[in-house]
């Protein structure tokens, strides 16, 4: 393994850095934006003892504290693996945010499955074409694609789907079908659960709710990734090893797959990395607000309304973990692929 | 000729050096392996290697295969009568003795009450108890349980199961103020005489009936909750956490199946019920859903859809477009009303003709065609329609020169700035906010608006007892009740001592003795004390401590597919639909 102890150690102690740092952050954010979180744990009391009853559930969620101390206890809780219950639902809050990471995480797979082969098609017809018109078209359309607002074009995306059915789907499976199927779902992955089961009718209502979606927030990652390979690749061509590949009459396919294609993937992949974080905001605004998709969009959004500050807190320091596991991930398959690099 | 030779041809141009337009194609298909295109002189000759073709073969094989046989492979036995029924709000949690908010909706068919309301004649009908009594001063009642209930998981329903629910709920209340147990506060002592006899002693006279009808803290659970919860006391918080998981067992006609209460909750029929021998309906749905649909838009999507049989807020502006179609509305009266609270603690608004010349501004008709496109209706005072204690007739005539000269009688010098606080997730607020101020500016008065979503809503409104001078002139807050009584609207929202939820900073102590009189007055002499809650509120029409807006009329759009009777809604239990009594079509 290209990996050392070294680096291991000195990742590990910069994420945790990360994670702290990001929340202090939060957590101060959250206690001066607006709303009591204790109205809401002691679940807006109306009789005539309401008003102890919100002390009593300011003690209890340790609001009467400084804030210094909040943030220690928070941070200790983390770290510990103790995150509580959710302010506004009373169930723990690792259970409310799990729900809506699986729907955000399948999308967005989903969407990448597809969208990062077609962009490297794409980039590596265009590269191979330098200079036609199609390179040309290629090219213009992709910088179209990369900086598309992802929110407007799920709304046009939206308006087509009404204008020629006259309804959109809502949620993530027709409640109907999964009962009348016997649907269970296993992992949160219901494209994954409903082939695992062997119910093509709850996949295909699955993927026709999943696709218009994963079209909008596609378009970034596919202009992107058009682009990336079609510039990796043109730079890789002039090479001076393949020139002496094309010298020593080695076969054209095999430099294209070997020596071309191989060079370009660490680079891909670190983009895709990339993009998949940012493509995870994208996610989170048109899912809920757009296609009306339980996810994590409608969760952060709901636990900001309902003052919600554990369930907001969790999603971040998930979000942050989650980035944290993909960037080191990418890194880690940097090294394995590219032997001139070493963690 | 091969690639090579025809490559070694050209000349070697730094741009296009390795692939001239002629291999291009070659070379990209080759390596795709299983597609091969041959290119020679004009004839392109495009081969499908026998792989590829076995390969596409056999998906389309498997596929027609997995389409016709599977949907019958998988067809389980399945119950056949679904109704999938879209709520407007997330459950915020199940506990039956602490719930308060929009768990209702999912209580109100899972669990039962003692006695039912039946809104349209005021009177309390059996439930669970099938008659009671009591002493002539009201502090003693004695229910005589209905025989042979059982709860879902087969436990029998019997006098210890309501002391063990009422006792619950009410030591709550009293140790944390959590929940809405207050109800129970007068009982003292609850004595199992019987298994199917209960006895009741109270510290000051109620109408305990009317209280065991309540829509929160008054369900009865089994007491084998604590075994299944594994706790010894009733009070332990594990209990709370155990019932917000998703469990529940209670005697009603549907029982809990699955809980997620960000999107939906699932509920089956309970067989054993002891109400579907009286009520006879071989059509009631097997499963309900009961699916969380925030979005009104979405809503309505669901209904054309299929996806969704009964909608409770579509969109107002879509219900025409939707009877055209053949869907069916039921609009409910609710109890649910718009109050605008003077802050009469702060200037101008602390002056009482101040305050009488707004009321004189609003032409609330108006509001109601235009904020609410005429679902809804113009409210009379702060105690909604139908209500136990309501009064018709106190609205204030719309008449803007009266409004004009008691304004000039007030010595409020116009032009003046006033600032109105609202719930900015309300439609008919936002509607109704952008009216108000255009009517006060004929007034001279200018209206800041200050939308807020709940939360910061109450937490600035409240502040009325600590920093009047900070909190908004004008406040608008919506209620439903907890129990048919007036005192569920006049104690909170206008008591001195609420100040959790009397936002305009009312103190009034003739108004206090009044509500605390008509409360004790209840158990022994109802008439009287609807009589006093009615003195209570010309206090608040007179001195316009509040204007009623509006009471919510509430469509309930629904589906060819099923069938919902009147019956099955009712204003006091707010969205819950008795499924019990609806049909559906398999």
């Amino acid at each position: 393994m290209p990996i050392s102890l070294n680096y291991v150690l000195k990742r590990t102690f910069l994420s945790i850095l990360i994670v702290i740092g990001v929340i202090v952050f939060t957590y101060t954010l959250l206690i001066i934006t607006p709303g009591d979180p204790a109205v809401k744990w002691a679940g807006n009391p109306r009789g005539p003892k309401a008003h102890e009853a919100v002390e009593l559930a300011r003690r209890e969620l340790g609001l009467d504290q400084p804030i210094y101390i909040q943030i220690a206890r928070f941070i200790y809780n983390v770290f510990t693996g103790n995150l509580g219950l959710s302010i506004a639902y009373k169930i723990p809050v690792t259970q409310v945010v799990y729900s809506g990471f699986t729907s955000t995480l399948e999308l967005l797979l989903f969407t990448y499955i597809l969208a990062v082969p077609v962009g490297v098609l794409l980039g590596l017809y265009s590269a191979l074409r330098r200079g036609s018109s199609i390179d040309g078209f290629i090219q213009s359309f992709s910088v179209v694609l990369a900086s598309t607002p992802t929110f407007w074009l799920a709304t046009i995306i939206v308006l087509v789907i009404y204008s020629t059915t006259g309804f959109l789907p809502y949620g993530r499976v027709s409640s109907k079908l999964e009962i009348t199927t016997g649907f269970q779902s296993i992992t949160g992955f219901y494209l994954l659960d409903s082939l695992l089961q062997g119910n093509i009718p709850v996949f295909l209502d699955v993927l026709t709710r999943l696709i218009p979606p994963a079209l909008a927030i596609s378009v970034y990652p596919l202009g992107v990734i058009t682009r990336v390979t079609r510039t990796l690749i043109a730079e890789a061509l002039l090479e001076d090893y393949v020139k002496a590949g094309v010298a020593w009459g080695v076969n054209r396919t095999t430099i294209l797959k070997h020596f071309v294609f191989r060079s370009i993937i660490p680079p891909i992949i670190q983009t895709s990395g990339l993009a998949f974080v940012y493509s995870m905001v994208d996610a989170m605004v048109v899912e809920s607000l757009v296609f009306g998709r339980p996810g994590l969009g409608s969760i952060l959004l709901d636990a900001l309304h309902k003052a919600d500050f554990r369930v907001a807190l969790a999603l971040v320091i998930y979000l942050t973990i989650f980035y944290i596991i993909v960037n080191t991930l990418v890194d880690i398959i940097q090294a394995i692929i590219d032997p001139r690099v070493k963690l | 000729m091969s690639t090579q030779c025809r490559f070694l041809n050209k000349q070697i141009n730094e741009k296009t050096w390795f692939f001239t337009n002629e291999v291009f194609n070659e070379i990209l298909f080759k390596s795709m392996d299983f597609i091969v295109i041959k290119r020679q002189g004009r004839d392109v000759e495009v081969k499908i290697k026998t792989p590829l073709l076995i390969g596409i073969g056999v998906i389309i094989i498997v596929l027609i295969l997995v389409v016709t046989l599977l949907p019958n492979l998988t067809q389980k036995p399945t119950p056949q009568r679904i109704l999938v029924y879209a709520y407007n709000d997330k459950i915020t949690g199940i506990d039956p003795s602490i719930e308060d908010d929009t768990g209702l909706v999912v209580l109100g068919s899972i669990y039962e009450t003692l006695t039912y309301y039946d809104y349209k004649t005021g009177e309390v009908k059996p439930r669970l108890a099938v008659n009671w009594s009591s002493n002539e001063d009201g502090t003693e009642w004695i229910f005589h349980l209905r025989q042979g209930v059982v709860f879902h998981d087969g436990t029998p329903f019997n006098a210890t199961a309501v002391k063990l629910s009422i006792e619950r709920a009410r030591d709550i209340y009293r140790e944390t103020g959590r929940g809405m147990g207050y109800i129970w506060d007068a009982v003292e002592e609850i004595e199992v005489i019987d298994e199917y006899t209960i006895k009741f002693k109270l510290s000051y006279p109620q109408r305990l009936d009317l209280l065991a009808s309540a829509s929160y803290s008054a369900y009865i659970f089994s007491p084998s909750v604590l075994e299944k919860a594994g706790v010894d006391n009733y009070m332990d918080r594990a209990l709370e956490e155990w019932f917000n998981n998703g469990n529940a067992i209670g005697s009603g006609p549907y029982k809990l199946v699955s809980y997620d209460p960000q999107k939906e909750v699932k509920l089956e029929k309970f067989k054993e019920w002891w109400g579907w021998s009286i009520i006879k309906n071989d059509n009631a749905p097997d499963v309900v859903i009961i699916k969380v649909v925030v979005d009104p838009s979405a809503q309505y999507n669901g209904l054309l859809s299929g996806e969704v049989d009964i909608a409770c807020s579509v969109p107002r502006e879509t219900i025409k477009s939707l009877l055209d179609r053949g869907y069916k509305v039921i609009n409910l009266s609710t109890y649910h009303n718009f109050v605008l609270f003077f802050n009469t603690k702060r200037y101008p608004t602390n002056i009482t003709e101040f305050r009488l010349a707004i009321a004189h501004a609003i032409d609330l008709n108006r509001v109601v065609l235009e904020a609410l496109l005429g679902i809804g209706r113009v409210a009379s005072g702060v105690v909604p329609h139908g209500f136990p204690g309501h009064i018709e007739g106190l609205t204030y005539e719309y008449n803007l020169d009266k409004a004009r000269e008691i304004l000039a009688k007030s010595g409020v010098s116009t032009p003046i700035k006033i600032e109105l606080l609202y719930q900015v997730d309300y439609e008919e607020t936002r509607a109704f906010a952008t009216i108000f101020k255009t009517i006060m500016a004929e007034l001279g008065i200018e209206v800041e608006l200050n939308p807020q979503d709940w939360a910061r809503l109450k937490d600035i409104a409240k502040g009325v007892w600590e920093n009047p001078e900070e909190t908004p002139h004008l406040i608008i807050a919506d209620w439903w009740p907890t129990i048919p009584s007036p005192f569920d609207f006049l104690y909170t929202m206008f008591h001195s001592e609420s100040k959790e939820w009397n936002f305009a900073g009312f103190e009034n102590p003739e108004f206090d003795e009044l509500i605390e009189e008509a409360w004790l007055t209840e158990g022994v002499d109802y008439r009287k004390a609807i009589e006093l809650y009615k003195e209570a509120q010309l206090i608040l029409y007179n001195e316009v401590v509040a204007i009623g807006l509006w009471d919510e009329i509430r469509p309930y759009v629904y589906s060819t597919r099923v069938y919902i009777p009147e019956d099955a809604l009712n204003p006091l239990y707010t969205f819950v639909i008795r499924f019990e009594l609806v049909e559906v079509r398999s």
